[in-house]
């Protein structure tokens, strides 16, 4: 069994896991919230049938490990459930504890990426940037079979889903930037970003320089959240150390982070030091949280300091990104940029705010299921033919990326960021 | 292995079986949690039939579910059994905007119907509080409520036609429109215990033109009461009459200031139709508010603002959720003019029982329920909260209302039924079950209390008005008629002139001339059936208050038996009714909302007699008049269909009440229910067309 959390922090204040899971009443106003409960009309893949499962098995009632389990896999941790209750359940947290409880070990694979991000991420970096290179030869399909028969078919997968695998990082890219004296925020550089998507943490960077002043690239850890939702909580714990004494290092300035997965869990830190022993660095993570905000947070905050929409003939529409919609609330936020820049061309799509099957390792584990919520997902994009699809974390955007290019070829993924730094550029341009 | 004979049956990898699985349809919105055997999510209405059917072989107890958002443990499967989920059937088949109908599927989403409804102009009238997950299958099983139910009705009122899956795994289908008794309206409300509802034909009403909310504080509970009752003696049906107590309000304001007024008692009131109507209507509303004693008046017509007024109510649930795990959310209804009543007995109880109850209701229709927040997981507490709700419910069914205004009886307040019902109408109830389910199989062990459980109080609703002479003369004729005798039943004999055959005992109920109750307090009307309609009509002009019959000759009761208009549902509350046995059933009550039990007095519509003779029936008065058709159709006794003539045996079981309208069998073992329902119902035509 993992090491599990044992107590987490509510919309009603702090809980032991028992006592959170049992604040769902069983009401079921939840149920329309979940994708996977509406792509399958199965209760025990419902936020509801979830919360039971875990409140059972705490109470000793349920002893079934691999249905359990199923059904807490197939939780998208969107979080769209807790949105629609009313005493904010938290579901996910609730079913990543289910998970950690019936996890014999970590696999091997999540256990080796954490320490290799955790002691050296540079070494993780050209691990990475081999892989890239296999797949640009065109060595990494014929591995697939590999790869599956190996146990690894995750790997075989996201090989089969992502497409853009770029050579060179943010950190190759930024290499000649050189930091201000008295930076207006810090670039919290997430993996997307900074490794798969580096044209989105250049996006930010311009953007954010130009909205708030000159920021700072200080080559942060890892947020840990590979680990703490399908690794060790002690390697998140340590990452989630690891990025607190760096911000402490480097003044009170804002922390800015690009990819809302990320930033959604920097947001959480408090909640991996619930522990008595960890009281001081409860402290220090709370702390820490107040500082980080979401890049999205600003386009919104400066919406009106955007240049009015530029004419591009394309509908433009917005995909929340479900950590930056439920857990942190954005909704109108990155609208209002959005909008701003896109102008008329600015659509709102049906289910917007609906998750589109990504969701972290969900879209290279449950494939299927996943390509049911994509294939939704790319049905109300078509329905208002958007050509350009906004959204804020790493997950949608491959996702996204895959669902276009399988079925709808006339739309592209892209992070607000890039469409804020586009607009901005144009302006200058004009 | 029997399950896997079904597994064949069915769509892959829809049967499930698994511990884990089975333990999340254990439970449904209450309390009660039992583990299902395994569990079918039905992926079109055959799937339903064939696993009907299979537990029919087997005899295996079965139990449809669709959002299990209900609140009186309804879908919980007591007895095992197969849980079949009507979720993934979630088609809307059509939608005629010219027709204001549409043909859905049971597991389709209220909110998702509104939606589409919406887009032509049009709305699903039944609202009620979970409308965003519940299904129509479920809506209409457990016969839903709502706000707007006040002006619009409850789900029975919007649903013209259905396809059942019947307890033997025969398909029915039964529309408003088909002759004879009314099966339709036994089997909408039935809480699943009577087969499967596989296919709704529903009515959508045409969106208002304008709508205009109003919230106003009141002095007293007495005072907000007093003004909903001058509201309806005005004439005005608000779309929604909600009130709230001062608890629930400070609840909520605690949360979030709305600036909801603090007073003791807050009606929110919504009014919709025509732009002048609702300006007029809203200028009443408020004065009568004022007069009533209202210090706090505020009124919106703009959406925006509307939904500001709105957000307390709505948020009002939502507020008692965070207070602790669970809510206890009881449903009772009293006549309106008693809420004022309740209220105090519900304070007493409360006290008695140390628990603190918020009060939510439908201040319009007399619908009231007490939210009471507890934590499960404390016995002592959930064990006082338990006693403190059933004392309340007994309160309401004291005060002459009844235990479920929209919820159900389920499992929690099976046993209850006995405070409510007479030993005799139970049996009824039971030999209805019995006629179409014979094994108990379909939903086994709700809706009335089960064999050795005991009632506690007994019955304790207050006496139903005396019978008049005349009425006691017919119950004795039927009493000491000689056995095997026969029965004409008749009125004015205007409907049916055949003459009464040799031998046959007439029972004229031209002499039940009694119009027993006329209460413009509650706007409701009890009526001896010998009445003429168009006496009645003059009559109740004379105290400035309508009925919803059309103006014809002959007696009330000719006209409820022989349902020459489908719109005579409408308004049917209550009925006493004289069985072949020599029983005397009291159905219904004088509350307008009200699911507890099978709804037996729209059942009895269009019986011809066959069924039982109704004695008395009570309806709903209205201050306008209100539209009926000017001429009816040449009535001519129906055929019934099979499930008819079984339901027939229910209620007469040798056949002995104008045995030649209806041909009667000693037995129907081996028979299907239902015909197929395509050789089945003479009028076909009338429903928009299923696309397959």
């Amino acid at each position: 069994m993992a090491e599990s959390l044992g107590r987490l922090i509510t919309d009603l204040g702090e809980r032991s896991l028992y006592d959170a899971v049992s604040q769902c009443s069983r009401c079921g106003y939840c149920e329309q919230a979940c994708p996977t409960y509406v792509a399958t009309g199965d209760e025990s893949k419902s936020p509801r049938g979830r919360n039971q499962i875990v409140r059972l098995m705490l109470e000793g009632k349920l002893d079934d490990k691999a249905s359990s389990m199923e059904a807490l896999s197939t939780c998208l941790t969107c979080g769209a459930c807790t949105t629609a209750c009313y005493a904010k359940v938290p579901v996910a947290d609730i079913v990543l504890e289910g998970r950690r409880l019936l996890r014999g070990e970590t696999h091997w694979l999540v256990r080796k990426i954490c320490r290799i991000m955790i002691a050296s991420p540079g070494f993780f970096a050209v691990l990475l940037k081999i892989g890239f290179l296999l797949k640009k030869l065109g060595l990494s399909r014929p591995a697939r079979p590999l790869l599956r028969a190996a146990g690894l078919s995750v790997l075989a997968a996201m090989d089969e889903h992502v497409e853009e695998t770029p050579l060179w990082n943010l950190d190759d890219a930024t290499r000649h930037r050189t930091n201000p004296v008295k930076a207006a925020y810090r670039y919290f550089a997430a993996c997307g970003p900074r490794y798969l998507f580096p044209r989105v943490g250049l996006a930010t960077l311009s953007a954010l320089d130009e909205l708030k002043g000159a920021g700072a690239y200080l080559n942060n850890p890892c947020c840990g959240l590979l680990a703490h939702n399908y690794g060790e909580l002690s390697d998140a714990r340590e990452l989630a150390k690891k990025n607190i004494e760096h911000a402490e290092r480097n003044g009170t300035e804002p922390i800015v982070g690009d990819c809302s997965s990320c930033v959604a869990f920097l947001k959480s830190y408090p909640q991996l030091f619930l522990k008595p022993e960890d009281a001081a660095w409860r402290e220090r993570a709370a702390a820490f949280s107040k500082r980080v905000q979401d890049a999205i947070e600003i386009y919104g905050e400066c919406a009106d300091r955007l240049p009015p929409a530029i004419a591009e003939g394309v509908e433009t529409t917005y995909h929340d990104s479900c950590r930056a919609i439920n857990p942190q609330g954005l909704k109108e936020q990155p609208r209002r940029a959005a909008k701003k820049a896109a102008g008329a061309s600015y659509c709102e799509m049906e289910g917007a705010d609906a998750c589109c099957g990504g969701a972290g390792a969900f879209g290279f584990v449950h494939e299927e299921l996943s390509d049911d919520l994509l294939k939704k997902k790319v049905g109300n994009v078509a329905s208002v033919q958007a050509g350009v699809v906004i959204t804020s974390s790493t997950s949608c955007l491959i996702q996204l990326a895959r669902g276009f290019r399988k079925y709808y070829p006339d739309a592209k993924a892209l992070h607000l960021s890039e469409f804020v730094a586009g607009a901005l550029r144009k302006d200058h341009g004009a | 292995m029997r399950l896997a004979e079904l597994r064949e049956q069915v769509a892959p990898g829809s049967l499930l079986c698994a511990p884990a699985e089975l333990s999340a349809y254990s439970y449904d919105g209450a309390l009660d949690r039992a583990r299902p055997d395994a569990v079918l999510i039905a992926r079109s209405a055959e799937d339903v039939r064939r696993a009907v059917a299979w537990c029919a072989a087997w005899q295996v107890p079965f139990i449809a579910r669709g959002a299990g958002t209900n609140l009186s443990g309804g879908c919980i499967p007591v007895k095992g059994g197969l849980v079949i989920s009507l979720a993934r059937l979630d088609r809307i088949l059509s939608l005629d905007a010219a027709g204001l109908a549409a043909c859905v599927e049971p597991g389709v989403v209220n909110l998702a119907l509104q939606r589409e409804a919406e887009k032509v102009g049009l709305f699903y009238a039944p609202d009620p509080a979970s409308f965003r997950v519940s299904t129509i299958g479920g809506n209409a099983a457990e016969n839903a409520g709502g706000p707007r139910c006040l002006k619009y009705g409850v789900t029975t009122n919007h649903i013209r036609a259905a396809e059942v899956v019947l307890p033997d795994g025969s398909l029915g289908r039964f529309s408003l429109d088909d002759e004879g008794p009314e099966l339709l309206s036994l089997l909408v409300g039935a809480e699943g215990t009577l087969g499967i509802l596989t296919k709704l034909w529903v009515k959508l009403t045409p969106l208002p033109e304008a709508t205009r909310t109003i919230l106003a504080g009141f002095p007293s509970i007495e005072a907000a009461v007093a003004c909903v009752s001058s509201i309806i003696a005005a004439g005005i049906v608000p779309r929604a009459l909600e009130a709230m107590d001062r608890p629930t309000v400070e609840s909520v304001e605690a949360g979030r200031p709305l600036g909801y007024p603090k007073d003791p008692a807050v009606l929110l009131i919504e009014l919709d139709g025509s732009r002048a109507d609702c300006a007029r209507e809203a200028a009443e509303v408020e004065r009568l508010c004022r007069e009533a004693g209202a210090a706090a008046v505020r009124a919106a017509t703009d959406p925006v603002e509307r939904e500001r007024l709105w957000e307390g109510r709505r948020g009002a649930y939502a507020a008692l959720a965070r207070l602790a795990p669970n809510v206890l959310v009881e449903d009772g209804v009293v006549p309106r003019d008693k809420l004022p009543d309740i209220v105090r007995r519900i304070q007493e109880i409360s006290a008695k029982h140390r628990v603190k109850a918020y009060l939510l209701f439908h201040a319009g229709d007399g619908n009231i329920h007490p939210n009471i927040a507890y934590d499960e997981r404390d016995a002592a507490e959930t064990a006082r909260v338990k006693a403190a709700g059933h004392e309340m419910l007994q309160a309401c069914v004291e005060l002459g209302g009844s235990l479920s205004g929209e919820h159900g009886i389920g499992l929690d307040k099976r046993d209850a039924m006995a405070w409510l019902f007479t030993p005799e109408t139970l049996r009824l109830f039971r030999r209805v079950k019995d006629a179409v389910d014979p094994r108990h199989l379909a939903n086994p062990d709700k809706l009335f209390p089960i064999p050795g459980s005991k009632p506690g109080q007994g019955f304790v609703r207050p006496p139903a008005g005396a019978s008049s002479e005349y009425a006691n003369l017919l119950v004795d004729k039927v009493r000491s008629a000689p056995a095997g005798s026969v029965f004409r039943v008749r009125g004015a004999s205007t409907r049916w002139r055949d003459a009464t055959a040799e031998g046959a005992v007439e029972l004229l109920t031209a002499g039940l001339g009694r119009v027993s109750d006329l209460d413009k307090r509650n706007y409701t009307l009890t009526v001896e059936t010998g009445v003429s309609v168009h006496a009645l009509h003059r009559e109740l002009e004379g105290h400035g208050v309508f009925v919803r019959l059309p103006r014809c000759g002959g007696t009330v009761g000719g006209l409820l038996a022989t349902r020459p208009w489908a719109g005579l549902r409408e308004d049917i509350l209550g009925m006493r009714v004289l069985l072949s046995n020599g029983e005397v059933v009291e159905l219904g009550g004088k509350v307008v909302k009200n699911v507890a039990g099978y709804d037996l007095p729209r059942l009895l519509l269009g019986s011809w007699g066959t069924y039982g003779v109704i004695l008395e029936v009570t309806m709903k008065l209205h201050a306008r008049a209100v539209a009926v058709p000017a001429a009816l159709p040449e009535p001519k006794p129906p055929r019934f269909s099979p499930l008819a003539l079984r339901v027939r045996r229910a209620f007469d079981l040798e056949g002995r009440l104008n045995p030649w309208l209806a041909p009667s069998s000693r037995t129907f073992e081996g028979v299907p229910i239902a015909s197929k329902p395509d050789d089945f119902g003479r009028n076909p035509k009338r429903l928009p067309p299923a696309p397959e």
